[in-house]
């Protein structure tokens, strides 16, 4: 199978044909991606703080809004704009480093995370082998940085917040984990591109939600708890907590959060959709197709087109995710503590160690369908 | 082993029987989504007051006897009737009439029982000021007419619910010339009056 655009390749071969050393050219190479990661994070979370006040808006028969820009479109960078200016208030007797510290290690994670997000073949900033294993591990780094922020702000909704945003955290890790070790499993490898490259092949048909539908509905809800989405939106409950562990906070701190939790979701909808709907992978097998009309696999308007395709693909699964994450949000109310644990230790977390189990069984039993 | 087989199947049957719940929800929000908005879009439109809306209270200071019923069938006595007694001409002479509508609860006894009609309920409902005590109207503030929604050249005015044709929820975009439903007052007098006009004819014959 061909290996479709690689740019990083050919940007450095085209650097060395300049009479630069190699290392140089991968030292020139480097920061594009890295500048590429956070634009398109930011302008992701753009995108989806203005479809969810179009969505809630039209889930509850308003317009949302509608001034700023065409559509609204502008309101997120209005929003972003006014927290940017806003002044940086540290509480009275709060902890001046830890309640700096929380919400930075709240979002540099996220950020972080992105480095193992395949748009394609080779549209992927790094292909570390540990792949989904790094993701669970630096999302592990959040409730530490939400438990600061709750214990510096010196106010006991904060605590209770962070408290609860820690607890949630490390309980709906588990469930996270052993899905993901399910999908792990049939696939052999960690990597993010092996794992959507085992679902490619069949088109629709071959999506990892046919083989592992438990898999994916535990990911979802454990997903969705991680990020405090609305039914699981306890550290923040406002009728409770005012706002839990963000309620000291003020101007570009709550404005990291704000962005750390919406880039968080769309991290969590693209990984829903790399290891459960084939990540770039087209509804029809793309390749089978280009071989049937008799186009070659290396012309390269065929490889322009596979990536772009493979783009957007990755892109509308993860927005149809979050679509429905935030209907979820104005259908569900939400748990109660005790529900939310219960959930999780004693529903997600037996389900997916037999979902895991089975998984296993089936690899054994049927190693055709379920990688050998 | 079969109780502990039959619980399984019983959390099971839960299980399904919420995730099926939470399915009609989402069919429901989901539903929702492709309604027509029904907010209006205030301060570029705005509601037309019914004319039984019970707005900031009118006040004629020439019609007025002072005669305090106004503040005796108030809730709390509310409206200040300054008068003196003019013992030449034996008459209350106002001096001074104010109502403050910080405390007033716009319930309208005062209109109801005034023996002059000197006061009378507007359709003004945008009576927000920077302090309450702005709020305390004197008889001048109380002369003051509101100005209507429909003669406002920056507002879209539109029309209540009960002011729409027959069938029609949304106030947005309606056809010129479309009449509500069911008759107008002035319809439904007109109606009357003939009636009427024939029991007389019968009560001087039956005389």
């Amino acid at each position: 199978m061909n290996a479709g655009i690689d740019l990083q390749g050919s940007f450095i071969e085209s650097l060395k044909d300049f009479g630069i050393p190699s290392g140089a050219a991968k030292a020139m190479w480097m920061p594009l991606p890295m500048f590429l990661m956070i634009i398109g994070a930011t302008v992701g979370v753009l995108v989806i703080v203005w479809l969810e006040r179009k969505i809630s808006a039209a889930a509850q028969q308003r317009i949302g809004p509608e001034y700023a820009g065409p559509l609204g479109v502008l309101q997120a960078v209005a929003d972003g704009l006014k927290l940017v200016f806003k002044e940086d208030i540290v509480p009275a007797k709060a902890d001046r480093w830890l309640f700096t510290l929380g919400p930075i290690l709240v979002v540099i994670p996220v950020f972080l995370s992105y480095l193992i997000v395949p748009f394609g073949q080779n549209l992927i900033i790094t292909n570390v082998g540990l792949g989904i294993f790094l993701w669970i591990a630096l999302s592990s780094i959040q409730p530490i940085g939400l438990l600061m922020s709750g214990y510096a702000s010196n106010n006991k909704y904060s605590l209770l917040g962070g408290l609860r945003a820690a607890a949630q955290s490390i309980s709906y890790e588990i469930p996270l984990a052993l899905a993901v070790l399910a999908v792990v499993m049939m696939s052999n490898s960690l990597s993010t591109i092996d794992i959507v490259e085992q679902q490619s092949g069949y088109g629709i048909l071959g999506w990892n939600i046919w083989r592992q539908p438990v898999g994916f509905l535990i990911f979802w809800i454990a997903a969705l708890a991680e990020c405090e989405r609305l039914p699981f939106d306890l550290p923040e409950a406002e009728e409770e907590l005012v706002a839990g562990y963000q309620t000291e906070y003020a101007g570009m701190k709550f404005g990291l959060f704000y962005i750390g939790s919406y880039v968080n979701l769309i991290l969590s909808a693209i990984l829903v959709a790399v290891l459960y709907l084939g990540g770039w992978e087209f509804p029809i097998p793309l390749d089978r197709l280009a071989t049937w009309l008799g186009v070659s696999e290396t012309s390269s308007w065929l490889q322009v087109i596979t990536a772009s395709l493979g783009i957007t693909m990755t892109l509308l699964k993860a927005y149809f995710l979050l679509f429905i994450a935030v209907l979820l949000r104005w259908t569900v109310p939400r748990v109660r503590i005790d529900q939310l644990l219960n959930l999780g230790w004693k529903f997600l977390l037996p389900i997916g160690l037999v979902n895991l189990l089975l998984t296993a069984a089936l690899k054994l039993t049927f190693p055709v369908a379920f990688g050998g | 082993m079969l109780k502990f087989l039959k619980q399984v199947g019983d959390y099971a049957k839960e299980t399904a029987q919420a995730a099926r719940y939470i399915g009609q929800g989402l069919s429901v929000t989901f539903d929702h989504m492709q309604r027509r908005p029904v907010t209006v879009q205030y301060p570029y439109e705005k509601l037309i007051p019914s004319e039984r809306y019970r707005g900031r209270i009118h006040f004629e200071f020439d019609k007025c006897i002072s005669c305090e019923v106004c503040v005796r069938v108030c809730p709390i006595n509310l409206p200040v009737v300054d008068y003196e007694f003019d013992k030449a001409s034996k008459k209350k002479n106002l001096k001074h009439y104010s109502i403050d509508f910080g405390v007033c609860i716009f319930c309208a006894n005062c209109i109801e029982y005034c023996p002059t009609n000197c006061l009378s309920a507007t359709e003004e409902y945008e009576m927000s000021t920077y302090d309450r005590h702005e709020l305390n109207y004197d008889n001048v503030a109380m002369g003051r007419l509101p100005y209507k929604v429909t003669q406002d050249p920056m507002v879209t005015p539109l029309r209540e619910l009960a002011y729409l044709p027959k069938g029609v929820t949304d106030p947005h975009d309606l056809p010129p010339g479309s009449r509500r439903a069911g008759l107008r007052p002035e319809e439904i007098v007109e109606q009357m009056e003939p009636a009427e006009a024939e029991k007389e004819e019968e009560t001087a014959k039956n005389a």
